[in-house]
Formats: C-alpha cells, structure tokens, sequence
C-alpha cells in the first residue's frame, strides 16, 4: 500500500541557533537512495515529525540547488517544535513533503530581483535566495531587504553578513526596530531599501511597516507590476 | 428551521428491473456476511438511527427520514491509525498501517448523500491518493433508497438534487406498497452485485410507493450566492455575525456533514512506542486556523461559520466541480442553537 501519510526518516546532521528559540537543523534522509532522488522545488514545505509527540508544518529553508541535504529553521512555540528543539546532533526525526506552491525562479531569469521578509519568514526566501545565487550569472540586479523586531531576532546572522559583503548584491543592512529610537518592541518591520532606490524608503522613512500588509501597495506605488511580485 | 419549507409528492416513472423481497433482506445481510463484509444500514442506536454496522435485518430501521450520522465514517473512519512507530537508543522504528478495508454494503443511504462521494473522492485523490479513503470507497457497494419522506430540514432541491438522483450509488432501490424494493443497478459494481445475489434480487415489478420531494426553499438562488461568493468583498461583511454569531462551535454540523472531510494528524503512545492517527477535525474549533505564533485568522465564529459556508458553495464547486452541500439538512438537526444554513443561502441569494 501506498502510505501518502508514512515520513521519511532523517538523521538531524548539523544543529545551529539562530535566534532566541529559533533553530535550524540540516537533515539527511536515512534512506541512501532517498538522499539522491529526493526532489523539491523552492518555497515548497514539509512536515516535520518528532515522534510521539506529532508532526508540524513549515518551508523547506534549504535550496534545491544544494543536492544531499535538506535544512529546516523552526521557532520552538508549540509541542512539536518544543519535541524537536531537544533532539540532538544525530537523532532521527521524520520529514513528509515536499508540499505546496513554489516559486516560478526560471521565469525570473534575466530580471532584477528584490527579496523582502521579515523575521522568522526569512527561511523560506532564504531557499528561493540561494537558488538564485548558486545561479546567479542568469540573473540581473539581486537586493534583498530584511528585518526583525530585535538584532537578536535577526535569523541566519552570518549569511546576512555574508549576503551585504557581496558585490553582487544590492548592499541591505538589516533593519530592526532597535535600531530606530522609540520603537523597540513594536512587532514591526521596516524596510531598508529596495533595488529601484531610495524611494521605498523615503515614502516610510518616518513611518513603521507591517511587513505583509503594506509592502505589496508600497511595491505597486513604485511601479512594480502585481503580476510581478511574488508571495 | 426555515419555516417556508413544504412538502410534496412526486410521481416518477420507475426504471427498475429487478425487486428485493422483504423478507429476503435478512438473507443478503447474511450472504454479504458469509463473503467476509459488513453490511452497513441505519439501525436505532439510542433511540437514534445511525448508521452502523449490522448482522441481521431486525436491526435495520424503517421508517425513518436519514440516518443521523453520515455513512462517511465507514470510508473516512472518526480516528484510524497510519503509522507505529518505536524509538530506540538510537534509531526510530516506523512502519506503515495497512488500510482495514473489508468489503462493504452501505444499505438505505439517501440520494442526497450518495451525492457527497464525487466530492470527496476528489478531494482524497487530489495530488496525492490517500488509500486509505480509495481502497475503502473501491470496496463499498452504495445502496440508496429514494425518499418517501421528509421533514422541514430537507433541501436537497435547493441544491439540484432530489429522491430520484442517482449521483454517488451503485444501486437505486425504491421502497415498494408491499414493504419490499424495486431494484435498479446504475454501476458496473452495482450491476455486479446484483448478479453475485440474484437469489435475492430477482426479476419482477412491484407497485412503488410515491417519493416525498421537498419543495426547494425560497428565494435561494445558486448562481447568485456563487457570484456574491466569488467577491470576498463580503469577507468582512457584518451579515455574517448577525447571521452566525450563536454558533457555539461544537462542530456537530461538520461531524454529521456527509461533505465535510478535514482531518488533523496526532501521535498518541508512550515516549518509547506509539500510533499516529488520523483524526476528524473542524473548521468550527477555535484551534483550527490557530497559528504556532498565537495569530488566527480566523478568530471570531461567524469568521469560522463563514469558511464553512465559503467551503460549501466556493471552494468545493470552484475547485473540484462538485457539491460541498447536498441538502441532507442533517446540519440543521443537530444543530443545537438551531442555525439554518438555508438562511444563509437565501441571505446571500440577494
């Protein structure tokens, strides 16, 4: 029988924290044969299972373009997440997928592109970004934008100084409120700049931005296309 | 209840070839039995008719308008396991559940919901096939019987469906003067099951009873709640609360919905060996839109009564070309704050 709902068995390769609660795990699939014929597109998403205690939903962070492996970035809030922020280096956990949308990356090919997230929602652009850049010759202009209610919150620390030593990306420090008098512990997120300038910035330059809300009516006041942006 | 609903009585041609004797039911409950299947018929069950599985035909109820569970949950069982699994020192043991699908009869379901199977097996078949759905679906016999009664909870009209459909059965039976049945297979599977029991379904005609039709509720117009649908405009229209806002959120309308289809998946056990179980949930729980980081967007219950509607008559039709209501009213009569989903209909038929 056809079990659609069995997981596969991971042994969890490499742990590291991101951020307050915030974890990620680089996961191996047990199964040899698995590790090579595994196939997902970037942004689709899993289920992660710590047994006995469930199985929790969320993106594959890792990109498609780096074969063998796939890498998880999870906030330790319920039981499951909790069940899985205490398994350690070599311990076997179950991953279900791949599932969901993707993100059509080949139709951006010669584009200028902008990434925008923030906090906890970097790891499923993190995927599409490093698809992007392990290709990055078929592409134009990269900029991302990032940020988090705090610099603690800030997730893949190093792959963001990574990212701004690049010359071959749009410079994005990230923005956190922190770093904006007076508005420390909003829950909010500003963006720094984006690819077509300033002027992204300039419009908010006073004001604070819920990330999901508003950046799609500040992308299409610039001039962005909404056919060309992407969620 | 909505008060305008009434009562009519049709008359029908009957297509029927064969008849199913009375007092040979007991004795093709006992053949289905002797084959290793469970034959599956609305018995009273404290002082309820449900469907349930049943060994002789003293047992099968007569007289009744429906069932008051759905016989979905010999498809799509409450709660069943997936998957055991063990953990050791160092590894995790996991291993697959076969599917329990004996042969299955489904005896005096209602056309209406028969009408439901397109639906969900579109939906268990939709991107991935969950066998556990399809092998039993593959090894059930639907036997319908079209209506010679009604009450005021009945809109299957309403949804362009009546006593006679045939949608979702293998076999249409029609209660006869004689408390027997005309017989007609509409399936190859049907068919086949007939001719593995002719002893019972044997040739003839008899005198049919006349089938009950409810009369279709007023000013409910499909068309028109699809198109006001399609606009989520609505989504923050006040309508909805004024019209759901006593919805307690039990979820019984979803439990007994013979549509309704969503499930959670939970691992019960000790720390060292357990199950993973697949188990009926509901749009109409607080927890079920509840996001790991305390947001839900669907917060307040006519949001929650909203997406069930939203379900019935925009994603289900929209996206699978198949019903997400039948007009069974079962949703209505179990409703304890007596919230009428044709009310909602005529609202956003305007």
């Amino acid at each position: 029988m056809d079990n659609i709902y069995l997981p596969y068995l991971a042994k969890i390769e490499e742990i590291r924290d991101e951020a307050p609660d915030v974890r990620s795990f680089k996961l191996v699939f047990e199964d040899p044969a698995l590790r090579d014929s595994f196939e997902f597109k970037t942004g689709q998403f899993g289920l992660y299972s710590a047994f006995g205690l469930g199985e929790s939903t969320f993106c594959i962070a890792s990109s498609p373009t780096r074969k063998g492996y796939i890498q998880c970035t999870f906030r330790r809030t319920g039981r499951v997440t909790g069940g899985l922020a205490q398994l350690s280096v070599g311990d076997t956990m179950g991953f279900r997928g791949p599932y969901g949308n993707w993100f059509p990356v080949d139709d951006w090919k010669g584009k200028d592109i902008v990434f925008i997230a923030g906090g906890i929602c970097l790891p499923t652009v993190r995927s599409v970004i490093w698809n992007v850049l392990d290709r990055r010759q078929h592409f134009g202009n990269i900029t991302i934008v990032y940020g988090a209610r705090t610099v603690a919150d800030l997730v893949y620390k190093d792959e963001l100084k990574g990212w701004d030593e690049r010359s071959d990306i749009t410079p994005s420090r990230p923005w956190t409120p922190a770093r904006d008098p007076g508005m420390e512990g909003q829950g909010r997120v500003r963006a720094d700049r984006i690819g077509r300038g300033r002027a992204f910035c300039e419009e908010h330059g006073g004001r604070d931005l819920h990330i999901s809300k508003f950046v799609l009516n500040s992308l299409l006041k610039l001039g962005f296309d909404e056919g060309s942006v992407y969620t | 209840m909505n008060p305008a609903r009434l009562s009519g009585r049709m008359k029908t041609v009957s297509m029927a070839d064969r008849t199913l004797k009375k007092e040979d039911l007991g004795k093709l409950i006992d053949s289905v039995r002797a084959k290793g299947g469970r034959f599956v018929a609305p018995a009273l069950l404290a002082r309820q008719v449900v469907f349930r599985s049943v060994k002789s035909a003293e047992e099968v109820a007569t007289g009744y308008i429906l069932a008051r569970n759905s016989f979905k949950e010999f498809l799509f069982p409450q709660t069943e396991v997936i998957a055991e699994f063990s953990m050791n020192k160092d590894s995790v043991g996991l291993k697959g559940v076969e599917v329990d699908a004996p042969e299955t009869v489904v005896f005096g379901a209602r056309p209406c919901e028969a009408a439901s199977l397109k639906g969900l097996r579109t939906l268990f078949t939709w991107d991935f096939v969950d066998e556990f759905y399809t092998k039993r679906e593959d090894k059930t016999v639907v036997i319908t019987v079209g209506c010679t009664s009604g009450d005021e909870a009945c809109f299957c009209t309403t949804v362009d469906l009546s006593p006679e459909s045939t949608e979702g059965a293998d076999v249409y039976l029609r209660e006869t003067e004689d408390n027997g049945y005309t017989v007609k297979g509409l399936t190859e599977k049907g068919k086949k099951f007939l001719d593995t029991h002719d002893a019972v379904f044997t040739s003839g005609a008899a005198k049919e009873r006349p089938l009950f039709k409810p009369e279709t509720v007023p000013a409910v117009d499909l068309k028109r709640v699809s198109e006001r649908l399609k606009d989520r405009a609505h989504y923050d229209d006040p309508v909805w609360a004024k019209l759901t806002m006593k919805c307690i959120g039990c979820g019984a309308c979803t439990f007994v919905c013979p549509t309704c289809r969503c499930f959670d998946i939970t691992d019960e056990g000790t720390a060292f060996e357990g199950e993973r179980r697949k188990n009926w949930d509901s749009c109409q729980y607080d927890a079920f839109t509840l996001h790991a980081s305390g947001h839900n967007p669907r917060e307040h219950q006519p949001q929650r009564w909203r997406n069930r509607f939203m379900c019935k008559f925009n994603f289900y039709p929209e996206k699978f070309s198949s019903k997400g209501c039948v007009g069974c009213g079962r949703c209505i009569r179990v409703c304890p704050v007596r919230l009428d989903i044709t009310e909602v209909m005529q609202e956003f038929s305007k």
